[in-house]
């Protein structure tokens, strides 16, 4: 089991104080803001990626993991006793959630998120510890063709899958790819859209358009909301399900963690649409499917286990491929970029301590979200009382004071602001932020990829097709991109009723 | 619902208020000019590279030193951007009273502009320099599987070789591309964003050979998974005795990366002397040394005239070697 040995020497990594400090802060703060309807995962990474700067590598990711998956315990205990989703990966979780809680079984219902989100997740880990080093094993064979394959599907499909309106997402993801031309070409040396200016020419930093986009139109999108005050809970009592509800929900809990780990893997996919998938296929399957929405133990179990599956299962395409599947990726990719390490198929050979040091973070981390969850419902209720008006200043200060310190730039600050307002108005006028942001992530790795292939090749196009993993990457894309036309003309064929797919209206917060 | 657009504008307006609170921090005035009193409070040294690289690192051991001699912090700050050019302009335009230092690459002096237009690129006349620093060597690399174990194995494998640099208006591109044309080799230049990419690619023969900062590339000689096959330096290197230079070879390609400190234009004399002295006690350190041993770098500790002769004549150089082989570093041919 020679294959183990990185595997434990990355529990050592993990295990150092500080690592472990870092990681109760990012699951803290994952669930303070899971809590917080408004700001989700993606927004507070964001806004905190300037903090990551002076820990080291495998500290930072290790806390921005934390954040994300801590968010998606949190977003459960507001569904759960209030009603009020704080994820939008926790929505199907209120259908049933909040019933339970209303026959005074809220304590049922958070133990059971609670035991299935740990379930979720660790499968999910063992799914990562077991595929990784299988990827990496063809780390050297990846080269500039590859690269521009695994861009090029990336891209689109994010751009197509992702919720919401496909043209409004594939626009979204042009703008990025044009974005991500600004600066200095580095095959000619020669400047492109900087128009003279010297803070330009080496392009937009990826970190103002994430800053911009996600966190400061994030918090200016949501003034615009009322939230609802918080009612006063149902009282919390016997957290341990009984087993009757266990056996009822284990199936649920099985079957989301496998469905959330491969939902997760797929590129567009993610926390959201694994619960929502959970949910429909626990309600088909269920013999009596009238039970749910009136408080049905696979309910709650079955989306919860399967949001955790996909958010530790989503690090997958990113650890071991440098691609991002969604936008929370964008900004792990981001993350590590500023850190000096390039996330990719070498990453487990060159820098072990890194990827196993994050990912065993993540049995840590969910064992002390396991801990710590219930506890602390009662502050967490008292946090939802704070008013937007001192939350929202406070927060774009926080973000635009750490726009600055990164380049101790003043012009970043400015981009911060203009990204700002474009992700605000991106949002009123319905078009998700996500696929700019990771168009604009692949969207360089994409044109430098192509042009050195083609070096490569001697201008020979063909030449993508001469080697086995760019030519199936390649395959797969074209599948991918003419598949939703071959199914439209199929629907027309056969006139039987086809099934209708539970609604996706569910807007994902990032 | 009276109160609803009320406190709206609360929230806008508080919002804007930080914003502006921001903004206005942005200019800080700087000290004072009296030199006898140097150094007034912390000296800062900026660097064009991002942290965590070389020129970093190299900067963090100057101040953990120089900091000491000076009685005064001296904090790195992180300016990347466009090579170094966007710190470069910005250290040059400061009070010149040696509170806002530079470590500048020359790279930056001698080989950029050949790449880049000319409002783009600094001249090293808008500076003092205060001292030289250290040698960074650029070594040339070959992949296992390309078969080449020395430069005659290049010369005379009568094809196209893909080589990979580390970017435009590098040394890297600058040492291969002269190389290959003294040398008669047909090439294809695959630009890289750094060393580490081009380095994997060596490793996988996604290009057959490189050049890469030695310090980078000496953890896969070491473990026999890339084939050094010369260094541009003029001398051979006390790191990798037995690699030849590319000198001994036949070429006259003499390129490696030197850095050194530097303040803005007219500082006074008393306030470099302060400087050139704290920095020589740095040298001196063993904690310096060893730093230096450990990068793989070879201390090349000259005086601030020195490094100016020295970069002027390489870019000199470097002009007459491009045009006389008609080379363009922009691959726009």
């Amino acid at each position: 089991m020679d294959f183990l040995n990185p595997v434990i020497n990355g529990f050592a990594v993990v295990l150092e104080p500080s690592n472990l400090l870092y990681c109760l802060i990012g699951v803290v703060i994952g669930m303070l803001i899971g809590v917080l309807p408004g700001l989700g995962p993606a927004a507070t990474i964001a806004i905190l990626l300037p903090l990551t700067y002076n820990v080291e590598p495998v500290t930072a990711i290790i806390m921005l993991a934390g954040i994300f998956y801590g968010a998606q315990y949190g977003g459960t205990i507001t569904s759960v006793l209030l009603r009020l989703p704080g994820e939008a990966s926790s929505v199907v979780t209120v259908f049933d959630g909040y019933q339970m809680s209303k026959q005074g079984k809220a304590g049922t219902a958070l133990g059971l998120a609670s035991i299935g989100s740990f379930i979720g997740g660790t499968a999910s880990i063992v799914g990562l510890t077991f595929l990784a080093p299988v990827v990496a094993s063809f780390a050297l064979d990846f080269g500039p063709a590859e690269y521009s394959a695994l861009a090029l599907l990336g891209i689109l499909l994010v751009a197509t899958i992702s919720n919401g309106a496909k043209t409004k997402a594939l626009i979204a993801a042009a703008v990025g790819l044009l974005l991500a031309t600004v600066g200095r070409d580095i095959f000619t040396g020669e400047s492109r859209f900087t128009f003279g200016n010297l803070e330009l020419a080496d392009g937009i930093d990826f970190v103002p358009i994430a800053m911009g986009i996600f966190g400061l139109g994030e918090i200016l999108y949501n003034l615009e909301e009322r939230h609802r005050a918080a009612k006063a809970p149902s009282k919390v009592t016997n957290v341990w399900p009984s087993r009757t509800d266990l056996a009822q929900a284990s199936g649920a809990i099985a079957r989301g963690s496998v469905l959330g780990f491969f939902l997760g893997i797929l590129p567009g996919g993610g926390a959201t649409i694994a619960s929502m998938a959970s949910y429909a296929m626990e309600k088909k399957r269920a013999k009596q499917p009238e039970r749910f929405g009136k408080g049905a133990p696979e309910g709650v179990a079955g989306p919860e286990t399967a949001n955790n599956a996909a958010a530790t299962s989503s690090f997958i395409p990113l650890l071991t491929l440098g691609i991002p599947a969604n936008a929370t990726m964008a900004l792990m990719f981001g993350a590590l970029l500023i850190q000096g390490v390039t996330p990719g198929p070498q990453l487990v050979e060159q820098d072990p301590g890194l990827f196993w040091g994050v990912v065993n973070s993540m049995y840590i981390g969910n064992i002390l979200l396991l801990i710590m969850s219930l506890p602390l419902v009662g502050i967490f209720v008292k946090i939802l009382r704070v008013r937007a008006a001192i939350l929202a200043p406070v927060t774009a200060l926080i973000t635009l004071l750490g726009a600055y310190t990164i380049n101790n730039s003043m012009f970043d600050v400015t981009l911060v602001v203009v990204f700002g307002i474009v992700g605000y108005l991106m949002k009123k006028f319905g078009f998700e932020p996500g696929p700019l942001v990771l168009a604009f992530v692949l969207g360089s790795l994409l044109e430098s990829s192509l042009r050195r292939s083609l070096l490569v090749f001697g201008g020979d196009p063909t030449g993508f097709f001469t080697r086995p993993i760019s030519a199936t990457l390649l395959i797969v894309f074209v599948l991918v991109a003419v598949l939703p036309g071959i199914r439209t003309l199929l629907a027309k064929w056969t006139t039987a009723p086809s099934e209708q797919p539970i609604t996706t209206k569910i807007k994902e917060k990032v | 619902m009276m109160h609803f657009p009320s406190r709206r504008t609360v929230l806008g307006a508080a919002s804007a208020v930080t914003l502006l609170a921001l903004t206005a921090c942005g200019n800080v005035a700087g000290g004072s000019t009296d030199s006898s009193k140097y150094p007034n409070g912390p000296v800062s040294l900026t660097v064009g590279q991002a942290a965590g690289g070389s020129t970093d690192l190299i900067a963090r051991a100057i101040s953990e030193g120089a900091s000491k001699t000076l009685g005064a912090p001296m904090p790195v700050v992180n300016k990347p951007g466009a090579n170094g050019a966007l710190a470069t302009k910005e250290v040059a335009g400061k009070p010149a009273d040696g509170q806002n230092l530079l470590l500048v690459t020359a790279s930056l002096i001698t080989i950029t502009p050949l790449a880049v237009t000319a409002d783009e690129a600094v001249s090293i006349d808008d500076l003092d320099i205060i001292a030289g620093l250290s040698q960074d060597d650029y070594v040339l690399v070959a992949s296992k599987a390309s078969g080449f174990n020395s430069i005659k194995d290049l010369t005379g494998a009568g094809r196209n070789i893909t080589f990979g640099t580390t970017g435009v208006g590098t040394g890297s591109q600058l040492a291969q591309t002269v190389l290959f044309k003294q040398a008669g080799i047909k090439g294809t230049d695959v630009p890289f964003d750094s060393g580490k990419p081009a380095l994997t690619a060596v490793l996988g023969n996604q290009v057959e050979v490189s050049t890469i900062q030695l310090g980078e590339a000496m953890p896969q000689i070491k473990a026999g998974k890339v084939t050094p096959l010369l260094v541009f330096s003029e001398e051979r290197n006390s790191f990798l005795p037995d690699v030849p230079t590319a000198k001994e070879s036949g070429y006259d390609v003499p390129v490696a990366q030197y850095r050194a400190v530097a303040a803005p234009k007219g500082t006074p004399k008393d306030v470099k002397d302060k400087l050139l002295a704290a920095i020589k006690e740095t040298f001196k350190s063993d904690s310096y040394k060893e730093f230096n041993k450990k990068n793989m770098l070879t201390p090349k500790e000259i005086s601030g005239e020195e490094v100016v002769t020295q970069w002027k004549d390489y870019a000199a150089k470097y002009k007459s070697l491009v045009e006389k082989y008609d080379i363009s570093l922009s691959g726009t041919k």
